[in-house]
């Protein structure tokens, strides 16, 4: 039994747990965390969990995990109403497995051999034995390299080749078509309060914005290498992209890719907590994306779906999702590296479904493929 | 509980305003802690019912900010006032005046037309600053917005710095149309809502919509739950149960039936998409809700 006096403790290792599990707790938050014990009934359990979830989660993803690591170090009183503090608290964190899946063993080993299809949608097992997570760490360092560059340049001249549309931002100009009062005023004051020279500006002009989902599922590993380093290099030369990626579930990656080092975002994609899984819901995952994210899908938006169309899921889902993203998005791109393949037809049930909602549908298997997609970046 | 946040709770369901827990602690952290209080949630479930509550509740200020796509400085903080200034330009021409002299006239307070931020610094009584929607704004917008919330205090180049003469208690909303920066979400406290539980949407349905009969109120808000189980383009909120049901007393329905919600359903969904789904689901009596009238 630990008395009331405990509980800051129980607070800061609390953070320190929850930065464990990839939600950005800083040591202002843990101040935060504890001077909030000064406004609570800190007896009452369910009062601490709430406020424990206002102060520490900085997303709605983040508050299962508050409650998850709160219910695991707080053990729920025997009589009502009162608080047990921590059951020693120290080892519960310890001995919890390291999940989630965040480190790159795990993510790299959801990426089933290659020649073992994922179509039976089963789990993989989370944790792989060590000698496998060291053999794929290695496939992962060897993705580092020269061909980035390529690549770079490949996204760079699709950068340059989005449309551009004026924002709603202005900017000082010599030939703006609008007046710029405020250093009017400036410079009239030069010469004696007489206006002798207008200012002008203009409005900013902003590229479409692009949004990726790509599927790493266990079906594309062939392609990992070459598609990580587009996302990688789509994410660098653009300031607009938001980069998904998804197995049988969908999660962000572009906080993971916006560095200037392909070593840096690979390590960070691997250190991240997307859900990697060996499966394949499309479906699922892009409703999650037409749902979740609902506006990062706008008119100006292109949508580029990385998959091979192989989806375990409803094709049906797959279908209203991909209508859903059409219905809202500017222009949805279908990007399969099957396609490379001249004999290849797409049949897939998953395919199938989408291809209706898709206004072009392509190859990526090589550089050229992504190349030539730059014609249909125009909305 | 502590009496405090019980209090902040009542207060706020004196306002009218059908609260839990929750919500209230979040309230009373954000106003004892002085951080700004982040709400997310989906459309119609109240986010910005709370600054406008907390406003009544505190009986002081409500200063709103409304953030649009391209939003800047000159909208959110402070605009100088052109005309008036050359105006006065003109008018003390006459008068032997230095350029200095002349620019500390016009770009003194009384040129300077206060927006909301500027509003909510300088107010002697502490508002409540709402800033709405902030996931519409820009990451530009956003930069500016944290270097205004972490100190309360924002600098233009002709006058000097400003502090809040009185911290403001803020509230910002955001729809996750676009995801906010890491640094912003520092600064503040965080709150979800949900949709409300089916117990939370009948007080709500009761508090808000006067005349409606127990037993409408109940099959309102039980078959809202079953049609959010839905997979809908867009999930009606509170906001639309709200509408419905005051639709519905407007018609002096006493009861749901399957023909009133046909013709109503326009009143909580609002795709054609959806209309077509819920029909569907009518046609094949899958709706919970309904087997149970």
């Amino acid at each position: 039994m630990v008395g009331r006096r405990d509980v800051p403790t129980a607070v800061v290792r609390l953070c320190r747990a929850l930065r464990d599990r990839g939600v950005a707790v800083t040591p202002a938050e843990s101040v935060s965390a504890v001077a909030a014990l000064d406004h609570l009934d800190i007896a009452d359990r369910a009062e601490l969990r709430r406020a424990l979830r206002v102060v520490l989660a900085r997303r709605r993803e983040d508050i299962a995990i508050v409650d998850e690591l709160f219910d695991a170090m707080w053990a729920p009183a025997a009589g009502a109403g009162g608080t047990q503090p921590p059951r020693v608290p120290r080892p519960a964190i310890a001995t919890r497995p390291p999940s989630p899946p965040r480190a790159a063993s795990v993510w790299v080993d959801r990426w089933a051999p290659a020649g073992q299809a994922d179509d039976e949608g089963e789990e993989i097992p989370l944790r792989a034995p060590s000698d496998r997570e060291s053999l794929r760490r290695r496939d992962l360092a060897s993705l580092a390299g020269e061909d980035v560059d390529a690549m770079l340049r490949v996204a760079r001249r699709l950068a340059r080749r989005l449309a551009r549309r004026p924002s709603r931002r202005w900017r000082a100009a010599r030939g703006g078509a609008s007046l710029d009062l405020r250093r009017t005023v400036r410079w009239s004051l030069r010469t004696a309060g007489e206006t002798a020279e207008l200012a002008r500006r203009e409005r900013k002009v902003r590229r479409t914005s692009l949004v990726i989902a790509c599927d790493v599922s266990g079906s594309m590993e062939l392609y990992s290498r070459f598609l990580l380093q587009f996302l990688f290099a789509m994410q660098s030369a653009f300031a607009r992209v938001e980069t998904f990626v998804f197995g049988t579930r969908l999660s962000r990656a572009t906080g993971d890719l916006r560095t200037p080092e392909w070593e840096e975002a690979l390590a960070r994609l691997s250190a991240g907590v997307h859900d990697w899984a060996g499966g394949t819901r499309i479906g699922a995952s892009l409703d999650a994306l037409a749902r979740d994210w609902p506006a990062v899908l706008d008119r100006r938006t292109i949508v580029i779906v990385l998959s091979d169309g192989w989806d375990t899921g409803d094709p049906a889902l797959l279908g209203d999702a991909m209508a859903a993203i059409r219905a809202r998005a500017g222009k949805v791109i279908w990007l399969n590296p099957l396609l490379g393949s001249p004999d290849y037809r797409p049949l897939a049930r998953g395919m199938q479904s989408a291809l209706p909602h898709v206004d072009v549908f392509a190859p990526a298997h090589d550089l050229a493929s992504l190349e030539s997609l730059a014609c249909h970046l125009v909305i | 509980m502590r009496a405090e946040i019980r209090r902040i709770q009542e207060m706020m369901e004196r306002e009218a305003y059908v609260t839990d827990p929750s919500i209230a602690t979040a309230v009373h952290l954000a106003m004892v802690l002085g951080k700004p209080l982040l709400v997310e949630g989906h459309a119609g479930v109240g986010k910005t019912e709370i600054a406008k509550v907390l406003a009544r509740m505190l009986d002081t200020r409500l200063i709103r900010l409304q953030c649009y796509e391209g939003i800047d400085a000159a909208a959110a903080l402070y605009e100088w006032n052109y005309p008036k200034q050359l105006l006065h330009i003109r008018l003390s021409e006459r008068g032997v005046t230095s350029v200095e002299e002349q620019e500390a006239a016009i770009f003194g307070s009384e040129f300077l037309l206060e927006r909301p931020l500027l509003q909510a610094l300088t107010a002697d009584v502490a508002p409540v600053l709402l800033i709405d929607e902030v996931d519409r704004s820009d990451e530009e917008f956003e930069a500016f917005l944290l270097e205004v919330l972490s100190d309360f205090q924002v600098t233009i180049p002709e006058i000097g710095t400003i502090s809040a003469r009185q911290r403001p208690h803020v509230v910002l909303t955001s729809n996750r149309s676009r995801e906010l920066s890491e640094a912003l979400r520092r600064r503040c406290l965080f709150l979800w809502i949900g949709h409300p539980s089916l117990d939370k949407e009948l007080r709500i349905v009761r508090a808000k919509v006067p005349g409606i009969g127990e037993r409408l109120a109940r099959e309102i808000a039980a078959f809202m739950r079953s049609v959010r189980e839905m997979r809908l383009a867009k999930q009606p909120g509170t906001a639309e149960t709200l509408d419905w049901a005051a639709a519905l007393v407007a018609l002096h329905a006493d009861e749901l039936d399957e023909t009133l919600v046909r013709e109503t359903l326009g009143c909580f969904l609002k795709e054609e998409a959806d209309h077509r789904a819920l029909a569907a689901s009518l046609d094949e009596g899958r709706l919970p809700a309904m087997a149970s009238l």
